[in-house]
């Protein structure tokens, strides 16, 4: 399964909608619920799943769901 | 307080907002600017503003909806906000606004109480009010903005109905006390109570608008602050439109550099934000700011929370404008306490009240307090955005007026020449990021997860969000903490009650420290969080 798969259960679990389907374009502003507050809950989450921690303020410069696949990628081929 | 906005009587808030401004030869003049969130530009005049209302007002009457009935509007920010806002206004039926990020929890409270008969959302919210429609007998309509064709069950296509529904209504002549608008706001105990407002409060918001916003005919204003919540009604529909000023409305999230284009491309010449955004504001690089041109800007306010002086200077610094904040209440309905222009900013203070308002500093026994002195903030009771009531809680709000004055919640003082100083709350009432939020709210929805057996939530000072909501909880036997765990008691809360009410942290203790008749001491937690005295606890429950 590669990263975009699981993040879209991970996207699914975080705004509880079993209908939603992200792609690396997917923003904040395609996601109603998705704001400062629920985006700390998607860090947890993503750093759960992947076993993995982000810096203080890493996420805040992610500008879609491709860049956040992008920085998951990086830290998991530096492991 | 000058009555400056009504017309022979006529203090119906949709009237005033559309026909008004359209009588006064406003009918072609822009009164909002949509953008949506990818910065797509659609411009609605009075004119359409006065006919799209106009047709929501006769979708209600066609439904049957009867003055003094309650309907809800629950989206995100959106054009047809504005439009089933001030529809349902002209057809007297109450309008209250639900913040859209709430969670089934929040709505059930807001929704049943009310006994709300509709709502108006979007397909991918209709989850949530599907989940609780069974504890709802009253709610009999559900409009969809988004869905072309009606669906079974009382749930409704906006576009057919708007579609079929005449552009003129007769407003009836509306006294100025007809209950207009319904916000939900949260006390330390109990469920959140409704606060009604009276068609009256267009008063205090067109005059503060003129006299704290300083708006003018020629004005484009932008107020950031959702429809949810007190200030997006009073001050992003109300206010402004009262005034005949054309306002920009933004359908995208925080973004500095969004933000910023806006401000520039737009040509906004009065900005009221929230301290929490102007703080995230100032975490990015100064740079950044340099490559706008702002000179079009005026005036910057701000509300929600107090504003620390570091943002006044760095706007200063940086943007080179001045920052007045200012202060009130969903009860309040208006601005009451504020800085603005021709008055010295005191960074820090709440500024000083304005013409007809009579706040004072009480103690808790009723006698006023001397100045530089902590005490109860107050305010006379009778100015014309006061609340009309709690909505089926008599009890709650006459609570709060003793003697004449209203009892605010906020503790603070008065320095020696007139400016007010907020000091905190008197009660356990949590505010992060300027929306009020009770901990009894948390606490229950905490206690609904299986592996939880006691909570007590507080408020603990934050820099971004003014107050962080910290959750203590206690774990039934044989249950582990676990980040498994965390995740799942921040997305129950983050989707049951609001993503607002996620705890920023979690702790887990063997008890919650309760007094002997059970009540969560909230004050020992706080105590323990901070790491200062816990004072008395003679009457700390005993093992």
């Amino acid at each position: 399964m590669d990263i975009i798969e699981i993040l879209n259960g991970i996207f699914r679990q975080v705004f509880d909608d079993d209908t939603l389907v992200v792609s690396r374009a997917t923003t904040a502003n395609d996601i109603e619920e998705w704001d400062s507050l629920t985006h700390i809950n998607l860090a947890v989450a993503v750093e759960m799943k992947f076993k993995i921690k982000f810096a203080l303020g890493e996420l805040q410069t992610l500008k879609n769901v491709g860049d956040m696949v992008d920085l998951i990628n990086n830290k998991i081929a530096r492991q | 307080m000058e009555d400056k906005v009504t017309r022979d009587n006529q203090f119906n808030i949709g009237h005033i907002c559309t026909r008004q401004q359209c009588d006064a030869g406003l009918g072609e003049k822009v009164a909002m600017r949509w953008l949506s969130p990818t910065m797509e530009r659609t411009d609605y005049t009075f004119g359409d503003l006065e006919r799209g209302s106009n047709r929501f007002a006769n979708v209600l009457t066609g439904l049957g909806f009867a003055p003094g009935e309650i309907f809800f509007t629950f989206l995100p920010k959106a054009p047809e906000q504005f439009f089933a806002f001030l529809g349902t206004l002209k057809s007297r039926v109450v309008c209250g606004t639900l913040f859209a990020n709430f969670g089934e929890d929040a709505l059930l409270d807001r929704l049943g109480d009310s006994g709300a008969r509709g709502v108006i959302t979007k397909k991918h919210f209709l989850k949530k009010i599907d989940r609780i429609r069974d504890r709802l007998p009253n709610l009999k309509y559900i409009i969809l903005v988004d869905s072309d064709e009606h669906l079974d069950n009382g749930v409704l296509s906006y576009s057919r109905l708007m579609a079929e529904a005449a552009d003129v209504f007769d407003v009836p002549l509306t006294g100025p006390e007809t209950p207009s608008v319904l916000h939900y706001t949260s006390g330390s105990t109990g469920k959140p109570k409704g606060v009604l407002h009276h068609h009256r409060s267009v008063i205090a918001q067109n005059h503060t608008s003129r006299q704290v916003l300083s708006l003018k005919a020629d004005d484009i204003f932008w107020c950031t602050a959702d429809q949810g919540w007190v200030t997006g009604t009073s001050y992003g529909i109300i206010g402004p439109w009262s005034l005949g000023v054309t306002q920009v409305h933004y359908g995208g999230g925080y973004s500095a550099e969004e933000w910023f284009t806006l401000l520039e491309h737009e040509q906004v010449t009065v900005w009221y934000s929230a301290p929490t955004a102007l703080r995230m504001l100032m975490r990015e690089s100064d740079d950044l700011y340099r490559r706008f041109d702002l000179s079009r800007l005026r005036q910057i306010s701000s509300v929600g929370e107090p504003l620390n002086p570091e943002v006044i200077h760095w706007a200063r610094r940086v943007i080179n404008k001045d920052i007045y904040d200012t202060w009130f209440q969903t009860e309040t309905g208006a601005i009451m306490i504020c800085n603005r222009p021709g008055i010295e900013i005191r960074p820090g203070s709440m500024g000083k009240p304005i013409a007809g308002i009579e706040p004072a500093i009480l103690a808790d026994d009723g006698t006023r307090v001397s100045d530089t002195n902590q005490g109860n903030l107050c305010l006379k009771a009778g100015w014309p955005s006061m609340f009309a009531t709690y909505l089926n809680n008599d009890s709650a709000y006459n609570s709060k007026f003793r003697n004449g004055f209203y009892y605010t919640g906020d503790t603070a003082f008065r320095d020696s020449d007139g400016f007010y100083w907020f000091m905190g709350r008197s009660d356990d009432v949590i505010n992060t990021a300027g929306h009020l939020l009770s901990p009894f709210e948390v606490e229950s929805a905490l206690l609904e997860i299986p592996e939880i057996s006691e909570s007590g939530v507080i408020g603990a000072p934050d820099d971004l969000l003014f107050e962080k909501v910290i959750a203590f909880i206690s774990l039934h036997e044989g249950q582990t903490w676990s980040m498994e765990l965390e995740l799942k008691i921040r997305l129950y809360i983050s989707n049951k009650v609001s993503s607002i009410a996620t705890p920023q942290e979690i702790r887990v203790l063997e008890r919650i420290p309760k007094n002997k008749s059970g009540k969560i001491m909230r004050r020992v937690l706080k105590a323990t969080y901070l790491g200062t005295d816990v004072g008395d606890i003679s009457t700390l429950e005993e093992d």
